[in-house]
C-alpha cells in the first residue's frame, strides 16, 4: 500500500537501491523494519554488539531468549520472519575493521548511521566523505532526537562542528581532594580497575603526593620521605589485595582509614578545605544479617549499610575473578550488579569521609555508567524521520533534506519538530575541507612521537592508522602505520630528535579513511593543567558546493555525542537539542511568540548545561 | 537488581517507579489494525503496559501485510485482530494481549460498556458516525480517546479527554524556590548569626551563596526603599557590589572565592518573585477546586487543601518546595541550610495535609484516601500543576475553535491547512463512501470534489474567503496519496501517539491539547487546540 503513494520511478529507485545501516540498536531496529516496509530490498546491517536485557524495553526485534546473541544477526532474522522477501545481510563486526574500506562503502547508494558513540560516527563520516556516498546521521536521548543528512561538498560533515568539551577531572582532585559526588564515583571506578580490572597507571587511587597544592612552599622533606615509602608499598594495589586474599576489612581500612590519614598529613591541602574524617572498619562493622542488596536501589544507604555492601560486593567480585583464568580480569559494567554495588558503596563511603552528599545506587549507576535514558517512542520517531530523508535522497531531491530536531515538549510556536536548513561545509573543517591544515603548539623538546600518534592523531583527529611524513623536502617518514605492529620504531623519543623545529610541517595520512592533513608545529613550553598540545588554528578550502540551494551558514551548533561505549542510542547533549532555534536558522520565520520566549529558553539551556550528563571515560 | 528493573532501567530514569507502576496497571484498547495503530501499540507494549485489546472484524489482505510489521503475510485471510495481537504480545511477555474479531460498530451496539473500562482507547480512522458515537460514549466515563492515523504524508492525532490532571509536568525551566523575597524565619536568624567580616579565610570562601545574596540584599533594600534590584542596570550594580566583597590578599589581589562568583551568577534568577503562575491560579479558582465532593478526584481534594494553605497560612505563597541547589559550602552550613528549608517544607506540607484530612472527614471519605507520598509529590510540584481539558468531538464538529480559525487564517503556510483538508476528506468519505483519489481515473474529479467540500467547510466556519489559502497543490497531494498509509509516516506517528498515551497513563508530562499534525513532506509539525 505504501507504494501507492510513490511514483513508479521512485518505487524502483528504492527497491534497486543498496543501503548500509550502521548499528542495530534502538534506532537500528526501528530503521530496519521501516526500510523493509518502505520497499527497500538490499540492506546490509553491521553491529559489533550483543543483546543485553536493558535493550529489551525498546529494541523490539530482540527478545529475552536472544540475550547474548549478535544484534545484527538477530535483527535480520526477526525482520525476515515477517518480510521474507527482503535481502538483508547481517554483519557481526566492528565498523572500524579495514575490510570496510572506501571501495566497500562505494557499493552503497546511501549509508544510515544508528550509532551510539562519537568515534564510530566520526569514522563513518570520513568513509562516506571518501566514498562520496550520502549519509544520514541520527541520535536520540530520552525524549530528544535528531536526524540530519550529510553529503560531501554540499552540507556540513559530522565533524564540521567542534566536539563538545569533555568533562575530565584533574588527577589530584580524584585522588586527594574530591568535592563532588562524581569525583568519588570516578575514584570508585578506578578502584575497581585497580583491584579487579585492567590496571591503568593513569587511574591511581592512592594519595597523590605530587599534588602541587600540597607542595606550595616550605619544607617538604617529611612528606617526600613518606611519599617514597607509600609508593613502594603501593607498587601494585592488585598484588597487595591478592596477598591479603581480598579481605574486605583490610581493604576497607587501607582505603578509608590509612590512606585518609595519610592525606591528612598533607596539611597544606586542608588550610582552605574541610579535612576528611577517616573511618575504621571497626566503627562501621555491623552485626545485622539482612543483606543490603535487597534494598530499594533508589534509597540512600547509611554509612554502615554502604560498608556492608562494600564488603559483600568484594566477596562477590573476588569469586568472579577466581572463576577467570590466571591473568583474567573483570570489566566494569554498570549493568553488572556486584560491580555497580562495589562502585556505589566505595564512592559513598568516600563521599561520607569528605563530607560530600551520598547518592542512591540508582543515581550512581546513572553517573558512573553515563546512562542516557532511552525509550521506544523517541527511537520510532527518529527512525521514521530517517526514512523520510532517505526517500528524498533517493528521489534526487537532496535540497529537501533537513536537519530535524525532536523536542521534549511542544515549543511556544506549538511545534514538536524543529526542521532546520542544512548548512554548507565549514571551510576550516579539518575533516571535509580540501587541503585541511591544522596548527598546533607542542613542546618539541618533550612531545614524543608516541604522544603525537596516540594523543593527537588518534584521539584528537580520530585517525585509525596514521602515516606521518616530515615535509622537509626529503620525505622523511616519522610514523609508518606498517611499522606500528613490528614495534621497531622508537616512539618514546621527542620530536626534536627528528630535526623537527618550530615551524616544521608534517603530513599525516590515514589510508583507510582516505584522509590526509597538514600539521604545522609551533614550539611552546607553557601548558595549562595536564595539556600537552594546543590547537591554534584550522584552515582549508571548503569542498566545492555542488548544489545552489543550500542556505547560508550559521555558526556553532554541534551534533554532539557522548564518548562512551554505552549500548544506548544517542548522540545529543547540551544546547543543540534543547533549543536548536537558539543558533540555527529556522526554516520558517519565527513568530512573535517565539521571539519572546528566546531569552527564556536561552536561560534554560544554560542551566541544562550545568546539569547535563557527565562524561567520564 | 530485579530483572524487571534491568529491563526497564533506561526508561525508569524518565518517569520513575511510580510512572512505571501506572503503566503496568494500564489497559489499552486499539480499534482497527492499521500500521499506525500497531506501531503505537508496539511502543506501549515495549515499555510494559499491563494489557492491550485489539478490536477489528477484518481479515488480512496482501496489502495490509505489505505495510504492517505485525501482520504475517503467510496468514492472509485470518483475523487481523488475532494475528496482530499474537505478534505484538511476543514483544514483551509481561504484557497481556487480547483480541475481539468483531467490527467496532457492532460491538458499540451490542456491549458499549466493553469500551469504558480501558485506561485509553486508541482508534484509527473510523467513519464519522462511528467515531462520534465512540467519542460520546467515552467522554462521560473520562476515558481518553486517542485518534491517530497516517494519510499519505499527513499524520494526525486527536486527543479527546474531558479533564486530565498532571502533577509532575517536568518543566524545563523551573526556578529554584529560595524565597529570598519572603525569607524563612530560621533562615534570617541563621544569616544574622554569621558576620562575613569576622570569618576566617576558609569560612569566608565557604559561606553558601544564598547567605551572601541575602546579606547583600538587606543592604541593598536599606538603600533602595525596601526594593529588590529589578532592572538590568540595578542587577548589574548589585552584582558588582557582591563581587566587591571578595576578600583580597596582602597585595590587594582578590582571592579565588567561588561562592561569591556563584552569588553573582544567581542574581538574575534568585529574585524571581515567588508568584503563583496563571495556570495554577486557574486551577485554584476552578469550580472543581472550590466545590469538592466525595466523588472528587484526589487531585482536586489536594488542590482544595493547597488553596486553603495559600489563602491562609501561606499568605498568598505556595508551600515551600524544600530543595536547595548545589553550592560551594562547607558541609556544616550547607546541611544547616538544607535542614532549615526541609523543615519549613515539611511544616507547610503538614498544614496542607491537615486541610486535606479535614476535607476528607467532612466529605465522609476515609482519611487514608490521599497517601503521604502523593501529598508530598503534590506539594513539591505545586508550582507546576496542570489541568488539560480538550474540546469534545461533538463540540469540534459543531463549530471550529478560535485557535483553529486564528491559526488557519493568520499564517498561509500553517500546517493547520492539513487539518482542514482532513476534515474535508471525512466529508468526502461520508458522502461517497470511499476516499478521494482511490481510483486513478477519478483523480481529477476527486480534486474538484474535495475543493467544494473545503468550500462548504469554510462557509460553515464563517470564513468563506479562506478557501484562497487552500492551494491546488495541496488538494492534488491529498487526493494523489489515495488514502495510502506510508510506513515511515506510520512509524513516526506511532512514536508520537504512544508518547501521548504514556503521558495520559502516567499523569506525567503535559499531553498535546487537542490535535497534533505532522507534515511528512516538510518534516514540520503543529499542535492545535481543535
Amino acid at each position: 500500500m505504501a507504494n501507492l503513494c510513490m511514483l513508479p520511478e521512485m518505487k524502483k529507485s528504492v527497491s534497486d537501491s543498496k543501503v548500509f545501516v550502521v548499528g542495530a540498536g534502538g534506532i537500528g531496529c526501528e530503521l530496519l523494519k521501516n526500510l523493509v516496509l518502505s520497499g527497500f530490498r538490499n540492506i546490509k546491517v553491521i553491529d559489533l554488539d550483543t543483546i543485553d536485557v536493558s535493550n529489551l524495553n525498546r529494541q523490539f526485534l530482540f527478545q529475552k531468549r536472544h540475550v547474548g546473541f549478535s544484534k545484527a544477526t538477530v535483527a535480520k532474522e526477526s525482520v525476515l520472519c515477517l518480510c521474507p522477501t527482503a535481502n538483508i545481510t547481517a554483519i557481526h563486526d566492528s565498523i572500524f575493521n579495514p575490510e570496510y574500506n572506501m571501495q566497500y562503502f562505494k557499493q552503497f547508494d546511501l549509508v544510515m548511521n544508528a550509532l551510539d558513540n562519537r568515534s564510530a560516527r566520526n569514522h563513518v563520516n570520513r568513509m562516506c566523505l571518501a566514498a562520496n556516498v550520502p549519509l544520514i546521521e541520527s541520535g536520540s536521548a530520552g525524549y530528544l532526537g535528531q536526524v540530519t543528512a550529510i553529503k560531501r561538498g554540499v552540507t556540513e560533515c559530522y565533524e564540521c562542528r567542534p566536539a563538545p568539551r569533555q568533562k575530565s577531572f584533574p588527577g589530584c582532585t580524584i585522588r586527594n581532594t574530591p568535592s563532588e559526588p562524581i569525583h568519588c564515583i570516578v575514584w570508585a571506578k578506578y578502584l575497581f580497575n585497580q583491584l579487579f580490572g585492567e590496571e591503568d597507571a593513569d587511574q591511581d587511587v592512592s594519595p597523590d603526593t605530587a599534588d602541587p597544592e600540597a607542595n606550595e612552599s616550605g619544607d617538604n622533606s617529611k612528606v617526600k620521605h613518606q611519599h617514597a615509602q607509600v609508593d613502594a608499598e603501593r607498587k601494585s594495589t592488585r598484588e597487595w589485595a591478592k596477598e591479603n586474599e581480598y579481605n574486605p576489612s583490610k581493604i576497607f581500612n587501607k582505603l578509608f582509614a590509612h590512606d585518609i590519614r595519610y592525606l591528612l598529613s598533607m596539611d597544606k591541602l586542608w588550610t582552605k578545605r574541610k579535612p576528611p574524617t577517616p573511618v575504621d572498619w571497626s566503627e562501621v562493622e555491623s552485626n545485622s544479617q539482612t543483606s543490603v542488596s535487597e534494598k530499594d536501589i533508589q534509597s540512600v544507604l547509611s554509612l554502615e549499610e554502604n560498608a556492608m555492601l562494600f564488603s559483600e560486593s568484594i566477596q562477590n567480585l573476588k569469586q568472579k575473578l577466581e572463576n577467570e583464568d590466571e591473568d583474567g580480569i573483570l570489566v566494569w559494567d554498570k549493568d553488572d550488579t556486584p560491580a555497580l554495588n562495589f562502585a556505589a558503596s566505595a564512592a559513598n563511603i568516600r563521599a561520607h569521609i569528605f563530607g560530600i552528599e551520598t547518592k542512591s545506587i540508582f543515581d550512581v549507576k546513572s553517573m558512573a555508567g553515563n546512562i542516557i535514558p532511552a525509550i521506544a517512542t523517541t527511537n520510532a520517531i527518529v527512525a521514521g524521520l530517517i526514512v523520510m530523508q532517505a526517500l528524498c535522497i533517493l528521489n534526487k531531491q537532496f535540497d529537501k533534506c533537513k536537519s530535524v530536531f525532536v523536542r521534549k515538549c511542544v515549543n511556544p510556536a506549538k511545534k514538536l519538530l524543529v526542521p532546520c536548513c542544512l548548512d554548507p561545509p565549514k571551510p576550516d573543517c579539518y575533516v571535509c575541507a580540501e587541503k585541511p591544515e591544522i596548527t598546533i603548539a607542542v613542546n618539541i623538546e618533550t612531545f614524543t612521537v608516541a604522544e603525537l600518534k596516540d594523543q593527537f592523531l588518534k584521539k584528537h583527529l580520530g585517525m585509525l592508522a596514521p602515516d606521518v611524513e616530515i615535509l622537509d623536502g626529503k620525505g622523511t617518514i616519522l610514523i609508518s602505520s606498517d611499522e606500528e605492529d613490528s614495534g621497531s620504531f622508537d616512539f618514546d623519543r621527542p620530536l626534536a630528535d627528528f630535526n623537527i623545529i618550530n615551524g616544521s610541517r608534517l603530513r599525516a595520512d590515514d589510508f583507510l579513511q582516505n584522509y590526509d592533513i597538514i600539521i604545522n608545529l609551533t614550539h611552546e613550553t607553557k601548558f595549562e593543567n595536564e595539556e600537552i598540545f594546543k590547537v591554534l588554528e584550522q584552515t582549508g578550502v571548503a569542498q566545492q558546493q555542488k548544489s545552489a540551494d543550500v542556505s547560508a551558514t550559521q555558526d556553532n551548533t554541534t551534533v554532539n555525542n557522548t564518548n562512551n561505549d554505552d549500548d544506548d542510542d544517542i548522540c545529543i547533549l547540551e544546547e543543540n537539542v534543547a533549543s536548536p532555534e537558539k543558533k540555527r536558522k529556522l526554516q520558517q520565520s519565527p513568530n512573535h511568540d517565539d521571539h519572546n520566549s528566546k531569552a527564556k529558553r536561552r536561560k534554560v539551556s544554560e542551566s541544562q548545561n550545568d546539569s547535563s550528563v557527565l562524561i567520564i571515560d | 537488581m530485579a530483572e524487571k528493573e534491568k529491563k526497564y532501567d533506561r526508561q525508569l530514569r524518565l518517569w520513575g517507579d511510580h510512572g512505571q507502576r501506572d503503566l503496568e496497571n494500564a489497559s489499552v484498547c486499539l480499534i482497527n489494525v492499521t500500521a499506525t495503530g500497531t506501531e503505537t501499540l508496539k511502543n506501549l507494549i515495549l515499555p510494559g503496559i499491563g494489557s492491550f485489546t485489539i478490536v477489528d472484524g477484518g481479515r488480512i489482505s496482501g496489502q495490509d501485510a505489505g505495510n504492517n510489521f505485525f501482520l504475517d503475510p503467510e496468514k492472509i485471510g485470518e483475523y487481523k485482530s488475532k494475528v496482530a495481537m499474537e505478534l505484538l504480545q511476543e514483544l514483551n511477555p509481561d504484557v497481556k494481549g487480547e483480541y475481539v474479531e468483531e467490527d467496532v460498530s457492532q460491538l458499540l451496539e451490542r456491549t458499549p460498556q466493553f469500551f469504558t473500562g480501558f485506561s485509553v482507547v486508541i482508534s484509527g480512522s473510523l467513519t464519522l458516525t462511528v467515531l462520534k458515537k465512540l467519542a460520546a460514549l467515552l467522554w462521560p466515563h473520562k476515558v481518553p480517546l486517542v485518534v491517530c492515523l497516517s494519510y499519505g504524508f499527513l499524520g494526525y492525532i486527536r486527543i479527546a479527554v474531558e479533564e486530565h490532571a498532571v502533577i509532575e509536568s517536568h518543566p524545563d525551566n523551573a526556578h529554584e524556590d529560595l524565597r529570598l523575597d519572603d525569607p524563612i524565619e530560621d533562615f534570617v536568624k541563621f544569616c544574622d548569626s554569621i558576620d562575613l567580616e569576622s570569618l576566617d579565610k576558609k569560612d569566608h570562601s565557604h559561606t553558601p551563596y544564598l547567605i551572601i545574596l541575602f546579606k547583600y540584599l538587606q543592604t541593598w533594600k536599606n538603600d533602595h526603599n525596601g526594593q529588590v534590584p529589578n532592572t538590568w542596570k540595578e542587577k548589574k550594580q548589585f552584582k558588582a557590589a557582591i563581587l566587591a566583597g571578595v576578600r583580597k590578599n596582602a597585595e590587594g589581589v582578590p582571592e579565588d572565592e567561588e561562592n561569591y562568583d556563584e552569588a553573582a551568577k544567581h542574581v538574575n534568577t534568585a529574585f524571581v518573585p515567588n508568584k503563583i503562575p496563571p495556570e495554577l491560579k486557574a486551577i485554584l479558582d476552578d469550580h472543581k477546586c472550590l466545590n469538592i465532593t466525595d466523588s472528587s478526584s484526589n487531585f482536586w481534594i489536594l488542590a482544595n487543601g493547597l488553596r486553603q494553605f495559600v489563602q491562609n497560612e501561606g499568605c498568598g505563597f505556595l508551600p515551600l518546595r524544600g530543595s536547595l541547589p548545589d553550592m560551594t559550602s562547607d558541609s556544616e552550613r550547607y546541611v544547616k541550610l538544607q535542614n532549615i528549608y526541609q523543615a519549613k517544607a515539611a511544616h507547610d506540607m503538614q498544614i496542607v495535609s491537615n486541610y486535606v484530612s479535614q476535607a476528607c472527614s467532612s466529605l465522609g471519605c476515609g482519611n487514608g484516601r490521599v497517601s503521604e507520598r502523593d501529598l508530598k509529590r503534590f506539594c513539591r510540584n505545586a508550582h507546576f500543576l496542570r489541568v488539560l481539558r480538550t474540546r469534545s468531538l461533538e463540540e469540534e464538529y459543531k463549530q471550529p475553535s478560535k485557535a483553529v480559525i486564528d491559526e488557519f487564517t493568520s499564517d498561509s503556510n500553517s500546517d493547520a491547512l492539513w487539518y482542514v483538508l482532513w476534515r474535508a476528506v471525512e466529508m468526502f468519505y461520508t458522502t461517497h463512501g470511499k476516499y478521494p483519489g482511490i481510483e486513478d481515473e477519478e483523480l481529477e474529479m476527486d480534486v474538484s470534489r474535495m475543493k467544494s467540500f473545503v468550500k462548504d467547510l469554510m462557509k460553515s466556519w464563517g470564513i468563506p474567503g479562506a478557501i484562497e489559502a487552500v492551494s491546488d497543490d495541496s488538494l492534488q497531494e491529498i487526493c494523489r496519496c489515495g488514502a495510502a498509509e506510508i510506513h515511515s509516516v506510520a512509524a513516526y506517528m506511532g512514536g508520537v501517539a504512544a508518547q501521548e498515551c504514556i503521558k495520559l497513563i502516567t499523569g506525567q508530562y503535559v499531553p498535546v491539547s487537542g490535535a497534533y499534525i505532522y507534515n511528512g513532506l516538510k518534516s514540520t509539525s503543529l499542535t492545535l487546540a481543535v
